[in-house]
């Protein structure tokens, strides 16, 4: 009991030091909430007038929580909420005309570089808003973590960083292969299976998050780490309706001894006749691939028309198939119903089907041999 | 088990080895010891003084920080605080809303979508369904796409939907409602005859199916299960519709349509041609058209001899039972989200040869979805007469009302006769009344004899019936019939020359 006796006496010290820890323990408490439910922190007034109406509405803009009942009934009912289509523009002028891009990444595995280059682009972060869509794997789990610290720091930093809002989608199939290794991914054999889940993903993607008020979407893969920071503007001033810069790889080319780049998207190409013949001889549900030797199909290949010494980026060349490791497509022509095939169509499939597709439907398709990602 | 039991056995619950230490039974009372924090109270009083005095402060110094400590302290109940919270991160799992069998009772959202063009006068009706569905309202959003309307369409659409969300109903208003206005410069007509018509089709559907994708693409969302699509000049369907449909758990599955007709057409008729299975001639006939052909069910040009769903409706059948499609019709479509999801749309190029909501069932069925329909299940559409039955049926309605005002003429006479001869002070003018009614037949007599010679013995006799009863009611109209008449002459004239 005596030495209670003496604890009562408290000394100025144990207050200060149990308010300080009361002051940790409170900063520890509210400082760092969990990076997917809410990532939220004051806004000023013009990104708040750019919300959505409703929780549900549009996922390509920012949202106010709504309070929810238990039986999953919103207090209040949701209002009519009137897009007008007609007055949506995707034109040369972006920026200026506060033109809304979507990137979509089907997301395999994340890379820091990736996350890093897409923050760098220059064009307003407010009117860009990021969709992913991760399988259902354990590399898909360890993506989505790393993904979600990303979210987290880049969301809560500097207001003009942020994106206008970010919409992480799990797949509802399987990939068909397990593994994820560059060597395996591009087996001839596992291409078709591989390339039919992909348009799915992809699908799925786009449908789901395009919404009423997106002008462009640009499809960039998750291993995509070096643009220019220019991208969107430069891509969107050709005002074409499907565009594709050339996808080049950093390697350490043993020969020269030196760093070096290599051509790595073989999906963007000129149409030849030996390939239409070659189809005409396949069975309905067979596909044409690109870049592999058993299959001859002597196309023209923009990753080989690129000018690597003296580049003219503003060069640009009719195509018939796409690569989609990045490509800008007018929001228009996904609505108009241009998706990626996830069945032979004409023989092609994925983005190269696309591309057949938006063509069918009465698009161009267009290239950037000199522009490189 | 119960414990006392079990040492009413003879059992411990307990080793009773170490007697003292581990016998949970109070063999004598000891006061417990005060707890620590009776005896600090005071001391803890301070801190949390002095803590929340700090607190204060750091909200005070940082209001930065007030928008993530505010609404956990007071659990989101300070609603005036929302605006400060912008939440730009959403994360949905797509395979925990595949679409189930029984998604009403699962919380499955269904995205309900109707492309509209003039269709104001349809919409009353639409809304009378819309309010009579028996899914959750909550869990439907309803999309529209109004697209080239010169009538009131969307004014009433909006007013209409305004209207629903106010309902005091709690059960009433539905989810996220969408209303999307996009033209797409057509220049089809939307009457009858020239939507119908053969040449105008496949560019009307591949229109239509553009118009389908705009609103898809605008409306569908990472948590929709299911998607309907319905037709706003549906007349009368079961209320349970969308359970109905959904308990077949089918990838794509639509219901049988016919529409009502009046009596002299046959009382009824299918309505949708567009859902049928692929046959042998069909396939044949493709392989001979061009690459941007459009085959298109019902018309004599292309025969093509597939089994079609309408036709094998039978009133009386069981409507659950399932028939496998290859070409569906856009009446009334229920697909799960996913196989939207998986990329199939309504192609609004030449897909297999076909477009929008049959190109549809062929691109679900190349994906590996089920599609199907229920012929004995079926809904009714809209009757809008064709201008051949607008024709037919003005000259029903001027038979129909000649014929009325010919028995009102004779039960006014009736009457007449009757009154005057019932009542007796007016006996006198009984003979009178008749000497009128016979100058006026034969006045009638007179007019209608002239008229008897035109060439067109039944529509001449309708004309006079018309007119004669005209000149009964109302003199001022005299003039017209003998313009009739001058004109009656003049043919009769012409047909002398020659």
């Amino acid at each position: 009991m005596a030495v209670a006796r003496n604890m009562r006496r408290t000394s100025p010290i144990t207050i200060v030091l149990a308010s300080l820890m009361a002051f940790g323990f409170l900063c520890f408490l509210f400082s760092s909430p969990s990076p997917p439910v809410s990532t939220s922190s004051t806004t000023s007034d013009s990104r708040l007038e750019d919300t959505a109406e409703h929780p549900l509405s549009p996922p390509t803009k920012p949202f106010i929580p709504q309070p929810v009942q238990n039986d999953g009934r919103h207090v209040q009912a949701p209002p009519v909420v009137k897009y007008d289509l007609n007055a949506l523009t995707a034109s040369s002028d972006a920026s200026n005309k506060a033109e809304r891009i979507l990137i979509l990444t089907p997301l395999a595995r994340f890379y820091q570089g990736y996350w890093d280059n897409v923050e760098k682009l220059s064009y307003p972060h407010k009117l860009i808003s990021l969709g992913f869509i991760i399988p259902h794997t354990k590399d898909g789990d360890a993506a989505l973590s790393s993904l979600e610290k990303a979210i987290a720091r880049t969301q809560t930093g500097t207001e003009q960083n942020r994106f206008a809002s970010i919409t992480i989608l799990r797949q509802d199939f399987d990939p068909p292969l397990a593994s994820q290794s560059e060597k395996e991914r591009h087996k001839l054999k596992n291409q078709k299976a591989r390339r039919e889940s992909m348009s799915r993903a992809r699908n799925s993607l786009m449908f789901t998050t395009l919404g009423p008020s997106t002008s462009w979407v640009l499809w960039l893969d998750s291993d995509i780490v070096e643009t220019p920071n220019t991208l969107i503007q430069d891509l969107t001033s050709h005002n074409r309706p499907v565009i594709v810069p050339n996808c080049m790889q950093r390697y350490y080319n043993t020969d020269t001894k030196q760093n070096d780049i290599r051509p790595y998207d073989f999906n963007s190409w000129i149409d030849s006749s030996t390939a239409q013949a070659l189809g005409d001889t396949l069975k309905p549900d067979e596909i044409l691939l690109e870049g592999y030797a058993e299959l001859p199909t002597y196309r023209t290949l923009m990753a080989y028309q690129a000018d690597t010494k003296n580049p003219r980026p503003k060069r640009v060349i009719d195509l018939d198939g796409v690569g989609g490791t990045a490509l800008m497509v007018k929001a228009d022509v996904h609505r108009d119903g241009a998706m990626f095939p996830a069945f032979p169509f004409y023989h092609l499939v994925e983005t190269e089907g696309f591309a057949k597709m938006a063509k069918r439907l009465g698009y161009s398709v267009h290239g950037l041999p000199d522009y490189f990602v | 088990m119960n414990r006392h039991a079990a040492l009413a056995n003879g059992y411990t619950a307990y080793p009773r080895s170490g007697q003292g230490t581990f016998s949970i039974s109070p063999h004598k009372f000891q006061p417990r010891s005060q707890p620590a924090l009776r005896r600090r109270r005071q001391l803890i009083q301070r801190i949390c003084l002095i803590g929340g005095v700090s607190f204060f402060l750091l909200i005070l110094i940082f209001p930065s920080w007030r928008a993530s400590i505010l609404p956990a302290l007071s659990l989101g109940l300070l609603s005036s605080s929302d605006h400060l919270q912008i939440q730009t991160v959403r994360y949905y799992d797509l395979a925990k809303v595949k679409g189930s069998a029984s998604g009403w009772e699962d919380g499955d959202r269904v995205l309900m979508c109707t492309p509209l063009r003039d269709a104001a006068s349809h919409l009353p009706m639409f809304f009378s369904h819309l309010r009579n569905l028996t899914y959750p309202h909550h869990l439907i959003d309803l999309a529209f796409l109004v697209s080239d309307s010169k009538d009131q369409t969307n004014e009433m659409l909006e007013n209409m939907l305004e209207e629903l969300q106010r309902d005091p109903d709690r059960d009433m208003p539905f989810g996220e409602i969408s209303v999307i206005k996009k033209d797409f410069g057509q220049q089809v007509k939307q009457d009858v005859e020239s939507r119908h018509g053969f040449a105008a089709q496949a560019g009307r559907r591949k229109l239509m199916a553009q118009a389908r994708n705009w609103l898809l693409s605008a409306t569908l969302r990472p948590t929709h299960g299911w998607v309907y699509w319905r037709d706003a000049d549906v007349l009368t369907a079961p209320s349970t519709i969308l359970e109905d449909l959904m308990r077949h758990d089918k990838d794509v599955i639509v219901p049988n349509v016919w529409r009502p007709l009046p009596d002299w057409l046959g009382g009824e008729q299918p309505y949708d041609l567009n859902s049928w299975q692929e046959s042998e001639t069909a396939l044949a006939l493709a392989d001979t058209l061009d690459e941007d052909a459009v085959i298109v069910e019902g018309y004599a040009e292309y025969a093509t001899w597939r089994p079609h769903l309408a036709y094998l409706r039978d009133p009386y059948g069981d409507p659950d039972m399932e028939m496998e499609l290859d070409g569906v019709g856009g009446v009334s479509i229920l697909a799960k989200a996913r196989v939207f999801r998986a990329g199939v749309h309504f192609p609004a190029f030449s897909f297999e040869k076909h477009a929008e909501t049959e190109g549809f069932g062929k691109m679900a069925r190349r994906m590996g979805f089920s599609v199907v329909g229920l012929p004995h299940y079926t809904i009714w559409h809209l009757y809008e007469p064709s201008v051949d039955d607008l024709k037919h049926m003005e000259e029903m309605e001027k038979e129909r009302r000649a014929r009325e005002a010919e028995e009102k003429a004779e039960a006014e006479r009736a009457q007449r006769t009757e009154t005057y001869f019932k009542d007796p002070k007016v006996e006198s003018e009984i003979d009178n009344a008749f000497v009128r009614d016979s100058v006026e037949e034969e006045e009638k007599a007179k007019d209608a004899t002239p008229e008897k010679s035109d060439s067109t013995p039944e529509k001449a006799d309708s004309k006079t019936g018309k007119g004669k009863y005209m000149l009964d009611d109302k003199h001022d109209k005299k003039p017209q019939p003998k313009d009739d008449k001058v004109k009656g002459d003049a043919d009769v004239d012409t047909k002398t020359e020659k």
